[in-house]
C-alpha cells in the first residue's frame, strides 16, 4: 500500500511510551532525546545468554530504545567516536526477546525481515533508521557515553549514551508501514519482471 | 633497480589510511552535491544532506567518516626494477594498518580466525593481493570497505554468451533486493571475465578507479553510464528511503574467458568511497 509519506517532524524523550509510539508512521522524523543502549550482535548474545542464566538485564527495558551501533573508540579531546548505525537486520533474530519484556524501539539502518513488521506490530513497537556512514556527524548529538556492561567485548560493549535531538526517521511504523517498500514503489521508474509478484524476502 | 626503503611505505600508507578515513576527496564532495540536486525525494535529500554534514563534522573534530573503519584492502603493482629495502612489504603494510589505526581512533574490526579467532586489536592484517610489473614503479592501490557493504558482495556465473543486456539485469535484480543494506548511493565495481575468483577480484579492482574516471573503451563506457541510470531508476534512494539516487557511479573491469562459463563478479562501495592510489 501507498501511504503519503508525511514528512512530519516529532521531538520524543526516552523512556518512550505506547502513545508515542502510535502518533508515528512511516517517515516521520524523529528527534530523540534521553537514553540510548547500544548494542551490536556480540552484545545481544551475551545478554540472552546472561538472562537464561537468571541474570537481569543490565539496562531498564521498560520504554528503552536500542541503538545498534558499534562506535569507534574517543579521541581524547571527543566525548565519544564516530557512531553511526549498523545493519539491524542481523539483530531480528534478538528482537522478539526485547519486545516481550517492554522494548519500544530499535534504530539502525536498512531493511529488515517480514516477521519483524509483525512484531512491531505486536508489540506496539517502531523501527528507526539514522543515516548510515555519517558517523561523525550523529555523535555531535552525542552528549556523553559510557560503557555499562561487557566491556571485554570492546566495540561490542553495551554502551549507554545520553543523546539530544538525536535525527531519526520512522522506517517501519506500528502499523505495518514500511518506508524502504513505499519509497521504491513511488520512485521506481523501470521494471524488473522477475519481481513484481514475489516478495523480496526471499 | 630503483631502491624503496620500507620505512617510507608504512609512512605513506599510514598517511593516506588515516587521510581517506577522516577526509572525503573533492570529486566525492561534488558527486553528493549533485545528487542532492537531482534527488526528488524529501526523505532522500535529509540523508544526503546528512551525508555532507558528516563530511564537514569528520574533518573538523577529526573523527572518522564511518565508525566501520573497515578491512584495509591493498593492490600492490611492484616493478621489476624496484627493489624493496629494510623489510617485507606485507609486513609494511600490516604496520601502517597498525599504525594508522591506533593514531587515528579507528575502530579494530578485524577477528583472527573466523570461527576461533579473537580481535587482533590492530585491525590487521589488510588484504592484500601483489602483482608484478615490468618498469622501475610501485603502485599501491588502497581501499577502505566496511562490512555493511562487503554484505552484498555477489558472484553470477551466467550463461556463455550472454548479452550486456544479461549482464545488466543479473546486476538490477542482485542490487534491487540488496542495495538498501549497503549504505547507497552506492559505487558499483562490475567485473566479467576470467574465472569466478578473477571476477569477484576484477569487481574490487574496478573500485580503486578514482570517481569521474572514464573507461578507456568507448563501448563500455556507455555501458557503465546506462547501468547507472538503470540502477537508478530503481527506486531505492540514498539509505534505501526511496529516491532518484541509489548509484554514484557503474565501473565495469573485463578478462578473456572460458568458452563454457561466463562470471560476473559484483562488489560495491557505499557512499563513503575510501581509497587512495600511492605511486612511488
Amino acid at each position: 500500500m501507498v501511504r503519503n509519506m508525511t514528512g512530519r517532524e516529532f521531538i520524543l524523550k526516552t523512556p518512550l511510551g505506547v502513545e508515542d509510539i502510535l502518533a508515528l508512521r512511516v517517515g516521520d522524523r524523529v528527534f530523540l532525546s534521553g537514553e540510548l543502549y547500544v548494542a551490536r550482535d556480540a552484545t545481544h548474545r551475551r545478554m540472552l545468554s546472561e538472562v537464561a542464566q537468571g541474570k537481569e538485564l543490565p539496562f531498564p527495558i521498560h520504554g528503552a530504545v536500542l541503538y545498534y551501533a558499534g562506535p569507534t573508540p574517543p579521541p581524547p579531546h571527543e566525548p565519544v567516536g564516530s557512531i553511526g548505525p549498523t545493519t539491524s537486520r542481523r539483530m531480528d533474530p534478538y528482537l522478539a526477546f526485547f519486545l516481550e519484556r517492554g522494548l519500544r524501539a530499535t534504530i539502525g539502518k536498512g531493511e529488515r525481515g517480514e516477521e519483524v513488521k509483525q512484531l512491531l506490530e505486536k508489540y506496539k513497537a517502531v523501527y528507526f533508521i539514522a543515516c548510515g556512514g555519517a558517523g561523525a556527524y550523529l555523535s555531535t548529538f552525542v552528549v556523553s557515553q559510557e560503557v555499562l556492561a561487557y566491556e571485554d567485548l570492546g566495540a561490542q560493549a553495551l554502551f549507554r549514551l545520553l543523546v539530544k535531538d538525536f535525527p531519526l526517521m520512522v522506517a517501519y511504523d506500528a502499523f505495518g508501514g514500511d518506508l524502504f517498500e513505499e519509497g521504491k514503489i513511488r520512485y521506481r521508474r523501470i521494471l524488473l519482471y522477475h519481481r513484481e509478484n514475489s516478495n523480496r524476502g526471499e | 633497480m630503483k631502491e624503496i626503503w620500507v620505512f617510507d611505505i608504512v609512512e605513506k600508507v599510514k598517511n593516506a589510511l588515516l587521510e581517506i578515513n577522516i577526509r572525503s576527496d573533492a570529486a566525492l564532495r561534488q558527486k553528493m552535491l549533485d545528487a542532492l540536486v537531482a534527488e526528488e525525494s524529501e526523505a532522500g535529500r535529509e540523508m544526503l544532506t546528512q551525508i555532507l554534514e558528516n563530511y564537514v563534522v569528520a574533518e573538523e573534530r577529526r573523527l572518522p567518516l564511518c565508525q566501520d573503519t573497515g578491512m584495509v584492502m591493498a593492490e600492490v603493482r611492484v616493478g621489476s626494477e624496484v627493489s624493496i629495502r629494510g623489510g617485507n612489504l606485507r609486513q609494511a603494510l600490516d604496520e601502517a594498518i597498525r599504525l594508522a589505526y591506533r593514531e587515528g581512533y579507528f575502530r579494530k574490526s578485524i577477528i583472527a580466525d573466523p570461527f576461533f579467532g579473537k580481535n587482533t586489536q590492530d585491525n590487521t592484517p589488510g588484504v592484500y593481493f601483489f602483482e608484478w610489473v615490468e618498469g622501475n614503479c610501485l603502485e599501491i592501490d588502497l581501499l577502505v570497505k566496511g562490512g555493511g557493504c562487503d554484505n552484498i558482495t555477489t558472484l553470477g556465473m551466467l550463461e556463455p554468451g550472454s548479452t550486456p543486456d544479461d549482464v545488466e539485469r543479473f546486476i538490477l535484480r542482485e542490487l534491487d533486493r540488496k542495495a538498501a543494506l549497503a549504505c547507497p548511493p552506492l559505487v558499483v565495481g562490475v567485473g566479467i571475465g576470467g574465472n569466478g575468483a578473477y571476477a569477484l577480484f576484477l569487481a574490487s579492482r574496478a573500485l580503486s578507479r578514482p570517481l569521474g574516471s572514464l573507461h578507456p573503451d568507448p563501448r563500455y563506457r556507455e555501458l557503465e553510464k546506462k547501468w547507472c541510470e538503470d540502477i537508478n531508476r530503481l527506486g531505492i534512494g540514498p539509505q534505501g528511503v526511496g529516491g532518484r539516487v541509489t548509484c554514484l557511479e557503474v565501473r565495469i573491469e573485463t578478462y578473456p574467458c572460458h568458452i563454457a562459463s561466463f562470471p560476473v563478479g559484483l562488489v560495491c562501495s557505499c557512499h563513503v568511497f575510501r581509497r587512495k592510489t600511492l605511486r612511488w
